[in-house]
């Protein structure tokens, strides 16, 4: 515990003295800071995120047990940026050497921005914004873009030949973003394109679906936008059943959650899902990650612990191979971090000089009688689609 | 467009009745001590987060937990005003302080409690549609909420003017000294109204659960669509709050159908505003619980 | 005399012993700017409601409107940063004179009023998508500049910024309360008819405060933006930057001068720095306790505490002298 104390008050020193942490090559515990947000309107995403970077902490530590140790510093942003700005600010002064996490495009950007004038790595999954990896710091890095959700879905409602969709989205900035992406790649394929927006407070989705039954008469329903938003698009949809031949869901919908909670809702929807439900994991990556997750948690993992933990993971690597090369700094783990292709969780990831990861391309299941199959892309299916299909017929 | 446009005034007429039932508890407290009860709707909340948990736990109807909700909310409500009474100098604003922190405490109560995650029923009785002509569509639980505001509404209606402690309260809220010289005991009426109005917001919260998805953060946005309706309606006026709620809500669904969903509370604020300047104390204003 | 007693304390402790002494903690400068940030929505609204008379539930229109405006006008037509923050005033003023049918409005019903207005501005700051940038809002927006030699794009110098549109703005705020507009203010918020009768202009004199109140707010709000780089409707316009302030001012007392300021230092010090310590999550709980502690045990806020610790203070250091 002393030697604990002594070693972080050292590491807070040379924090504090040079801006820049470098320590020499031995056994080293690296210190890692979270901002996310844990309560306020993002509590639930940022909840999950920071349960798989709990999880990666885990299998970081048992992997390099008796070598080098991991832990992590959070600070709960409230889901404000001032808070989150702060909460970077006082984990620099705590001598953490790099940051993971963060929620939101609106969060993460000044936080980063206070991560780079600290010089500190950051990774994140929570941010989608473009002019987010834009800004020229060489220590910023997201495994997942919009691009990523949005060709998953163009390739999607191409393989079923669908010539007219409608979108309902809602207004914040990555779905938004998200719906504009997906629009340009089926308008250009040829696609006709219904769009409508709604927001946060819209709980009554009958007005919206009675207009893509009678007006838009189109073939499938496309939602951009969050759980309970697609628990009451959904609901709608099943009352008032328009003629459409399938209901796609971008995130936060093909989710163990949801297909334990809501099964007769969510029959036969479309949502973007890396693993099929329950997770078959088969690959041993797999396999450590729901030992060490469950090991924790009681609920299946989603998306968010899974990002998070690759994330995470991806960054300890780099800076166990900085490590090993010599100094740990901003410098050396980026370097590494650039080096990364690799198979994960979320699929491969090989970041550019911006910090993205041009490779993140995401699946697409089908909820079926409780459980998710990957439907798209062949490569990774699991099922064929239930094509038509919607949760009333 | 004839279909689209009955089907928007029956989903407005619908949401409004709830609405109505959310907002009338605010209304009661209004009316009686002027004191805006901004933990109103983390009360609503509560209710429904009483109603899950009797849901998932003990695996019945969230519909049977209305006894215990009642019990925890009629509770809370009165501490509140226990709390609220208690307050020496210029209650009217420093109890917006208060019922702020006491609303500050139940949501991160709940969210510690609960967690971050959102719920809504699984039974899906509720869910089942009803359909009228072939045009009018709605969920059980929908039309359950509208006839369950509407009946709350006039019930209390009844209950202001027909009974000893409604016209009490009646009384309480249009004179104070004058109830008082005839012997009443303001206390005992505010306290009545304040179980009342616990009352009201465990029907809306159980409604509430049963139509929609809860989460901890979305009780204040309840107090504020309360507080609207109140105002819009005039000083604590029971039948204003009616028309005030269907108002607010078949504005924001035909906006919805004929703009956009992103636009309704554009609309419905607006409205509000125009409302408010042509008749500065509301639809029913000038006078007083009626 | 007692303003005095208060300020000059205060005075001293802002300008010199802190940035003395925290100059090199970013975190900490960090902090207590944001503290002054709500410090300064709370004075503009304590302003609106003690000399006013009037409660305002939509301080965040003021906030989030001269926001925008600063931002734009760096970022598309490279006004520099401090006189587009003088602008953004201007802007919020003009939003406030949108508002003027609403002074005909009493009590609660002119503050949901206000709030009504703050409502409609986010949404139209959303749906404007090519002036605001929707939903995704405006990232990257300029840092406060180097000016005169001095970097104010620091935690320490946006400090500075910040305290001096807050010592600015209480200058303000005690020279209206001085001078016959007050005496005037002052008569009608103890009867609006006799003064009616009497030939003040009511109906203007509560406009005149509306116009600075929310000039004051959005110099505040355009500070914020170049503070914290960013902006989108959800923030710039969130109710938190309404009801903070209000706790605040209450919190401190919000007839007096510093009641506001010393509210908003405690309760977001408090809370970050203690409260959040003791309970990571969920620390808002104990700041909700204390909210309704403050208001059951102590009604006029804050200050009236401190006074009398002062007095008592004082007391003691008389009796010390003749003892001595």
């Amino acid at each position: 515990m002393n030697k604990h104390i002594i070693k972080s008050l050292s590491a807070v020193a040379l924090g504090l003295s040079l801006n820049l942490v470098s320590v020499p090559a031995f056994a080293e515990n690296f210190l890692l800071g979270e901002h996310t947000p844990l309560s306020g309107k993002l509590a639930r995403v940022g909840t999950g995120s920071h349960r798989g970077i709990l999880s990666a902490v885990k299998v970081l530590n048992e992997k390099y047990n008796g070598q080098h140790s991991f832990e992590v510093k959070t600070i709960d942003d409230e889901s404000s940026p001032a808070k989150a700005v702060s909460a970077v600010e006082k984990l620099v002064s705590q001598g953490v050497i790099a940051f993971t996490g963060g929620y939101s495009s609106g969060i993460i950007g000044p936080a980063s921005e206070a991560a780079h004038k600290a010089n500190r790595v950051y990774i994140t999954f929570g941010g989608v914004a473009g002019p987010l990896s834009k800004r020229g710091h060489e220590g910023f890095f997201r495994i997942n873009n919009t691009a990523g959700y949005g060709k998953a879905i163009i390739g999607l409602i191409s393989d079923m030949g669908l010539k007219k969709v409608s979108i309902l989205y809602s207004n914040k900035e990555a779905t938004v973003k998200t719906a504009e992406f997906v629009e340009k790649g089926l308008t250009e394929g040829g696609v006709t394109i219904i769009k409508h927006e709604f927001d946060g407070h819209t709980k009554d989705f009958k007005s919206i679906i009675n207009k893509v039954k009678l007006q838009d008469k189109s073939e499938a329903i496309l939602m951009v936008g969050y759980e309970t938003d697609y628990i009451g698009i959904l609901r709608a949809a099943k009352l008032l059943k328009p003629k459409v031949k399938a209901m796609i869901g971008i995130w936060s919908l093909a989710t163990g959650k949801m297909a334990t909670e809501f099964p007769t809702l969510m029959e036969n929807v479309y949502g973007t899902s890396m693993l099929p439900f329950p997770v078959a994991f088969t690959t041993s990556e797999q396999k450590v990650f729901h030992t060490a997750y469950t090991a924790e948690f009681d609920n299946e993992p989603s998306y968010l612990e899974q990002f998070g933990y690759v994330q995470t993971l991806l960054l300890g690597e780099a800076i166990i191979a900085a490590h090993s090369k010599g100094e740990v700094n901003l410098k050396t783990i980026s370097e590494e971090l650039r080096k990364t292709d690799q198979m994960t969780l979320a699929g491969r990831v090989r970041f550019d000089e911006n910090g993205d990861n041009p490779e993140f391309v995401q699946r697409v299941g089908q909820h079926r009688t409780g459980k998710i199959e990957i439907v798209w892309p062949l490569s990774a299916k699991t099922s064929d689609k239930a094509f038509p299909g919607t949760p009333w017929n | 467009m004839l279909e689209l446009t009955l089907q928007a005034i029956y989903t407005g007429l619908l949401s409004g009745g709830f609405y109505a039932l959310v907002a009338v508890g605010l209304a009661l407290i209004f009316g009686t001590m002027k004191v805006i009860n901004l933990a109103h709707g983390e009360l609503v909340l509560l209710a429904a987060y009483v109603a899950y948990a009797t849901e998932s736990k003990l695996g019945l109807n969230p519909l049977l937990a209305l006894p215990i909700a009642m019990a925890v909310v009629v509770s809370a409500a009165l501490l509140t005003y226990f709390l609220t009474n208690h307050i020496k100098k210029d209650r009217e604003l420093n109890s917006l302080i208060l019922t702020f922190g006491l609303g500050i405490i139940l949501t991160n109560s709940l969210l510690m409690v609960f967690s971050a995650n959102i719920y809504s029923t699984s039974t899906e009785w509720f869910f089942e549609g009803v359909v009228i002509g072939d045009t009018l569509f709605s969920m059980r639980s929908e039309l359950l909420a509208f006839v369950v505001g509407v009946l709350s509404l006039g019930g209390l209606y009844w209950w202001l003017n027909h009974t000893w402690h409604g016209r009490a309260i009646r009384a309480v809220s249009s004179n104070l000294d004058a109830a008082k010289l005839m012997g009443m005991n303001p206390k005992q009426a505010e306290m009545w109204s304040w179980g009342v109005a616990g009352i009201l917001a465990t029907l809306a919260g159980c409604m509430l659960y049963t139509t929609s998805v809860i989460h901890p953060p979305i009780g204040h946005g309840l107090t504020i669509k309360a507080f609207i309706i109140t105002v819009l309606a005039g000083m604590g006026s029971i039948p204003g709050v009616l028309v005030g709620a269907f108002l607010i809500a078949i504005i924001e669904s035909l906006t919805a159908t004929f703009f956009q969903s992103s636009l309704s509370e554009l609309a419905s604020m607006g409205i509000f505003l125009v409302v408010l300047i042509v008749l500065p104390s509301g639809l029913f204003g000038n006078k007083r619980i009626h | 005399m007692s303003n005095f007693r208060i300020f000059a304390p205060l005075a001293i402790v802002m300008y010199i012993i802190v940035p003395f002494l925290f100059s090199g903690n970013d975190y900490l400068m960090g902090m207590i700017a944001t503290a002054l940030i709500i410090a300064g929505i709370a004075l503009a609204w304590a302003l609106l409601g003690n000399l006013g008379g009037m409660v305002s539930f939509g301080h965040a229109a003021f906030f989030g409107v001269g926001a925008y405006t600063s931002a734009v006008l760096t970022m598309d037509y490279n006004v520099p940063v401090f006189l587009a923050m003088i602008i953004a005033g201007f802007g919020a003023s003009l939003a406030s004179v949108f508002m003027m049918p609403a002074l005909r409005l009493h009590g609660p019903y002119f503050a949901l009023a206000i709030l009504a207005y703050a409502h409609i501005f986010m949404i139209l700051a959303t749906e404007m998508t090519s002036i605001t940038g929707g939903a995704a809002g405006l990232l990257s927006i300029p840092n406060l500049p180097v000016f005169m030699g001095f970097d104010f794009g620091t935690k320490l110098g946006g400090y500075i910024v910040i305290l001096n549109i807050v010592s600015l703005a209480l200058v303000v705020y005690h020279l209206i309360r001085r001078s016959t507009y007050g005496l005037a203010l002052k008569a009608m918020h103890d009867s609006e008819l006799a003064t009616r009768i009497v030939g003040v202009p009511a109906t203007q004199l509560k406009a005149i405060m509306l116009v600075v109140s929310a000039f004051i707010t959005g110099c505040v709000g355009a500070f914020n933006a170049h503070f914290i780089n960013f902006l989108d409707p959800e923030y710039a316009f969130s109710g938190e930057w309404t009801v903070i302030p209000i706790v605040a001012a209450i919190f401190g007392g919000y007839r007096t001068l510093s009641g506001p300021v010393l509210g908003a230092l405690f309760i977001y010090l408090a809370d970050q720095l203690v409260f959040k310590s003791l309970l990571p999550q969920g620390h808002q709980l104990i700041l909700g306790a204390l909210l309704g502690g403050m208001i059951l045990l102590s009604p006029s806020g804050l200050l009236p505490i401190i006074t009398n610790m002062f007095k008592r203070f004082s007391k003691k250091g008389d009796a010390q002298h003749v003892e001595s």
